[in-house]
């Protein structure tokens, strides 16, 4: 029996040895995007898988003398499986770099990851500005937009076109905070007064009893400080109660798709700001909107050339450091200048580490005015970087070595 | 400000309503069949994305779904408990309560599959669009449509229990299942046709809810907890107990918010548990239920 | 002939060659893995489930609420090290320590009722807690969970790096399962198990049930704790929803898929659920409706569970 026992045992350890993969002569640069795929808001981020694909196929597909490896991964928009999956690609996949991660909580759980494995992270998805600020550190960039940028940019606009005074229906969690606190800021800058605030419960079916509030304090704007299903709940009971007849509404997230899921009558004339829109003057995002329209049957919303944006920039970075070793590469990402379909020009600050462009203030359209699928908003305004983001020197981020 | 207020108790009437179908539906399947029936929000998910498809995709108009859908669910109802449910009645009961468990995972995600995750439009009919003055106060039309409905189907469940023969077997059948068989009923089919109504009425709320909110896979996990803590506190097998306790629930989340936003959901949790811990029976459950 | 005798020796006193087999498997399973984090993670589920079993398998009571004890034994660990800077070992005493405490309260009220009542009580007491930990974002960082939690060293004992963290975690895994078979084959452990065959009649011989029903939830609270100290050092990281009513569920869905009562199949079962998770989460979107079928298959079919169907196959023939 113990000889037996020894021989099993022998064997099993050999298998196990088995498993230690090869060491390789030349290693391939691997990206990787952990996104949401099947939580609640994969019908916005799961495209973007799409969207680095073709990035990396733009870009030709090699780099330093091999075949780009490509992975993707689902967090489901939880934080604790963002966790695993990050250890996943960072450990056992090798990867170099993860982009996206939307969920503010994923994306601080991913970026603590990429410190301790000394790898890159992007997050394109998560809004926080801890990404940049008390929680920044040399490994993660933050891509395309974050809540003080969202909140200020239509937020400044707002105060001056809309009204001064206003009323805020708060998502009851650190996003809706965070977004509450900068849009705030935002309105005082402007001279303007907050009539009022509700904090309501994540997942809140029923909006009627902060929506009446809302109403008998007779603000000039409503601001929705929620996204994905909460916001559709909230608008679509808003115009039932006739509240758009009385104020206008500004949001702090919109995309084409939720648009598609409650209509357009609901949003229309709602105003919120983004990142791009695939009508916009950059050159090459007509193109790129055309052929995702071809390949994919829809417009993209403006998340997917963010993604694609960030893996490009990447991509050049380490061609331009002519290595994949992460300090190299992360050297040549700050203080750096760029244009692509995405952002022309773009700029990435060494100081935070936060990816700056224009902001753009959108008025969702009426249903008559829609005269081609998914041209669901019109461009109102545009806010420079220097606006729409915060000073780098107040976002308490002290970026440290590596 | 007493407009104000009014308009603030009609909304918690209205969201009572849709607790108050929805309970009845839970309660009588966990008074005759001793299911905790936690797959009870997909079905009202079903319901809503039933009617969906009835108006949206084939272009049938809200009367016809009203009457149609609930029909449909309750069929699946009766279809789950007769595949599914009915093979684990001789183990312990939490054994029911974990399958529909699973089950409400696999309805969700299927749903979600099929119809993607970002949910479907779906509008008010334009017949009962606008508001209705109520003399203190005008209050949208189709929200006291669904009050209304409400009243019917209560009412009308009322006296199918109390005054048919059918009724008679089920109030049996909640006291003493083995009698009712022994008598030579078959409680096998009276145990599918009570699944199959709690069913209907998941799916009745649920076409009701369509139209004021947002439709998709995951729109029963919001009311699905809520739903077992008004079976709780109303008392598990009793109707009269889902009507009160609804009304209670609903007043109490949309009143409450105002009063103190913080702990308006928490509040109700706490209540149950005092409910429990003092009485649980509930308000108007029987004894026996206690085991 | 190595299956026959095998399965002979599974069919003798099952336990004592169980326990051998799973530390076995348990010390190789880092090289077993696609990534030792994820065993790391099936050992700390593994433990839970073991502790869940305790409750729901030998004293028959369908607890919704043992998320709060895993939470509880997180994030006091977890609030330890990020904000007090205390020294490991101190954090995890701690975190057991809170899961121990809250369980009496807890267990004590809620053992009043019986079946779907005590598990709504649990639900609701549960809820509650997750409420607090929501709120209190000073001290748990709210929904953005508890971030940068430290893995410092204990005298020599480093674990840094995932491997080591892993046979840290072991230890007590083992310590655990022996203590656990210790408990559930004493006199304590022999009348729980009378007393969920029949209540009435381990009533009438003058046992106090209610005695020994809180006494088991305490215990299983404890071993929760346990696994969610673990959980805090593997993550570097305390979510949220660690303390959430699905994160009970999955408890549940792991100890019936690894069969109820056997102490040991739940944590198999823990191991199965989360290579599942893993493997199909990496493959598809659809993980819930896979999941969702298997464990209703489980609860169908398996109501014995992986273990105890084994067991009931090789005693039967």
């Amino acid at each position: 029996m113990g000889r037996k026992f020894l021989t099993t045992t022998l064997i099993i350890i050999g298998l196990a040895v088995l498993w230690v993969p090869p060491v390789a002569a030349e290693e391939p640069v691997r990206v990787a995007i952990l996104t949401d795929m099947s939580g609640p808001y994969a019908g916005i981020c799961a495209s973007n898988v799409d969207a680095v694909k073709m990035a990396i196929e733009d870009f030709g597909g090699m780099l330093l003398g091999n075949k780009i490896e490509f992975y993707y991964r689902d967090h489901h928009c939880k934080p604790d499986i963002a966790n695993e999956r990050a250890k996943e690609l960072y450990e056992r996949e090798r990867v170099d770099i993860i982009i996206d991660v939307p969920n503010s909580a994923a994306g601080l759980a991913v970026s603590e990851q990429a410190r301790l494995h000394k790898r890159l992270f992007i997050s394109v998805g998560s809004g926080t500005t801890e990404h940049s600020g008390s929680k920044c550190n040399r490994y993660t960039f933050d891509w395309a937009y974050n809540d003080y940028m969202l909140a200020t940019s239509v937020g400044l606009w707002g105060a001056d076109n809309l009204g001064k005074k206003w009323y805020t229906i708060t998502a009851d969690y650190a996003w809706g905070h965070d977004l509450f606190k900068n849009f705030t800021a935002a309105l005082k800058k402007k001279g303007g007064i907050l009539l009022g605030n509700d904090n309501v419960a994540l997942g809140t079916a029923d909006f009627t009893p902060y929506l009446l509030k809302a109403k008998r304090a007779k603000p000039e704007v409503l601001v929705l400080l929620n996204a994905g299903k909460d916001a559709n709940n909230a608008t679509k009971q808003a115009v039932e109660f006739g509240l758009k007849k009385e104020m206008k509404i500004i949001h702090a997230l919109i995309f084409v798709p939720s648009i598609r899921a409650v209509g357009p009558e609901v949003y229309a004339d709602d105003y919120v700001a983004g990142a791009w829109y695939w009508k916009v003057d950059t050159p090459g995002a007509r193109e790129f909107a055309d052929r995702w329209l071809k390949k994919f049957g829809h417009r993209p919303n403006w998340m997917n050339p963010a993604n694609y944006s960030a893996t490009l920039q990447y991509l050049r970075a380490v061609k331009r450091a002519g290595t994949k070793d992460p300090k190299a590469v992360i050297k040549q990402l700050e203080d750096h200048t760029f244009g692509d379909l995405f952002a022309n020009p773009g700029y990435i600050r060494p100081e935070d580490h936060m990816q700056v462009g224009k902001a753009y203030i959108f008025r969702a359209k009426r249903p008559e005015e829609i005269k081609e699928k998914d041209d669901c908003f019109e461009i109102v305004g545009t806010i420079p970087p220097e606006q729409a983001y915060m000073d780098p020197k107040k976002t308490g981020c002290r970026m440290g070595g590596f | 400000m007493s407009q104000y207020l009014i308009t603030q108790l009609l909304n918690g009437l209205i969201v009572g309503s849709l607790y108050i179908l929805l309970s009845m539906g839970l309660t009588i399947i966990f008074g005759m069949l001793g299911i905790v029936n936690f797959a009870h929000g997909a079905l009202y998910m079903l319901g809503a994305y039933a009617a969906y498809t009835v108006v949206g995709v084939l272009s049938g108009n809200f009367l016809i779904a009203i009457l149609v859908v609930p029909l449909a669910i309750g069929l699946i109802g009766a279809l789950l408990e007769t595949t599914l449910l009915r093979r684990l009645y001789r183990v312990e009961p939490f054994y029911n309560l974990l399958l529909t468990f699973g089950l409400m995972l696999v309805i969700q995600d299927a749903v979600r599959i099929g119809y993607g995750p970002e949910g479907e439009p779906f509008n008010i009919p334009g017949a009962l669009l606008g508001a209705v003055n109520l003399g203190i106060t005008y209050y949208p039309k189709y929200r006291l449509f669904i009050f209304a409905i409400t009243v019917l189907c209560s009412v009308g469940l009322i006296l199918f229990l109390e005054r048919t023969k059918v009724g008679a077997i089920i109030r049996a059948g909640t006291e003493d299942s083995d009698m009712v068989d022994a008598l030579g009923i078959d409680i096998g089919k009276v145990f599918t046709f009570v699944f199959g109504i709690g069913a209907a009425l998941a799916g009745l709320a649920g076409v009701l809810a369509a139209p004021i909110q947002n439709v998709e896979p995951a729109m029963g996990m919001n009311f699905l907890v809520e739903t077992f803590v008004v079976v709780v506190i109303g008392g598990m097998g009793s109707i009269i107990g889902s009507i009160i306790a609804g009304l209670i629930i609903g007043e109490t989340l949309t009143i409450g918010v105002l009063i103190w936003p913080p702990m308006a959901t928490t509040l109700i949790y706490i209540f149950m548990a005092f409910i429990l811990l003092i009485r649980p029976r509930g308000l108007f459950g029987r004894a026996e239920f206690l085991d | 002939m190595i299956m026959q005798a095998l399965m002979d020796k599974i069919r003798e006193t099952p336990s004592r060659y169980i326990i051998s087999v799973l530390i076995i498997l348990f010390i190789l399973l880092p090289f077993l893995t696609p990534y030792t984090a994820l065993a790391s993670e099936m050992l700390i589920f593994a433990l839970f489930a073991m502790a869940y079993d305790i409750v729901l398998g030998y004293s028959g009571m369908l607890s919704f609420g043992h998320a709060a004890f895993f939470g509880l034994g997180a994030y006091g660990t977890g609030i330890m090290l990020v904000h007090l800077k205390a020294p490991l070992f101190i954090a995890m005493v701690v975190g057991v320590t809170l899961s121990f405490i809250a369980a009496w309260p807890v267990g004590y009220l809620s053992i009043r009722r019986r079946g779907i009542y005590f598990a709504m009580v649990t639900l609701a007491f549960a809820q509650m807690l997750y409420f607090i930990a929501f709120k209190w974002t000073a001290l748990t960082g709210g929904d953005d969970g508890l971030q940068r939690i430290p893995r410092p060293s204990i005298g020599p004992i480093a674990i840094e790096s995932e491997l080591s963290l892993y046979y840290f975690i072991l230890i007590f895994v083992v310590a655990s399962m022996l203590l656990g078979l210790r408990i559930v084959n004493s006199p304590f452990g022999k009348t729980l198990q009378a007393m969920r065959e029949n209540e009435n009649r381990a009533r009438s011989i003058g046992f106090n049930i209610f005695r020994f029903k809180l006494f088991a939830f305490v215990i299983s609270a404890l071993f929760s704790g346990l696994a969610g100290c673990f959980y805090a050092l593997l993550l570097n990281y305390v979510p949220l929803g660690s303390m959430h009513w699905a994160t009970s569920g999955e408890v549940v869905m792991m100890t019936i898929v690894g069969g109820m009562g056997t102490l040991f199949g739940p944590m198999l079962g823990a191991i199965a659920v989360v290579l599942l998770r893993d493997i199909i989460g990496s493959y598809t979107e659809s993980w819930n409706l896979i999941m969702g079928i298997l464990f209703m298959a489980a609860v169908l079919s398996f109501r014995r569970g992986i273990l105890g169907s084994l067991r009931e196959r090789l005693q039967g023939s």
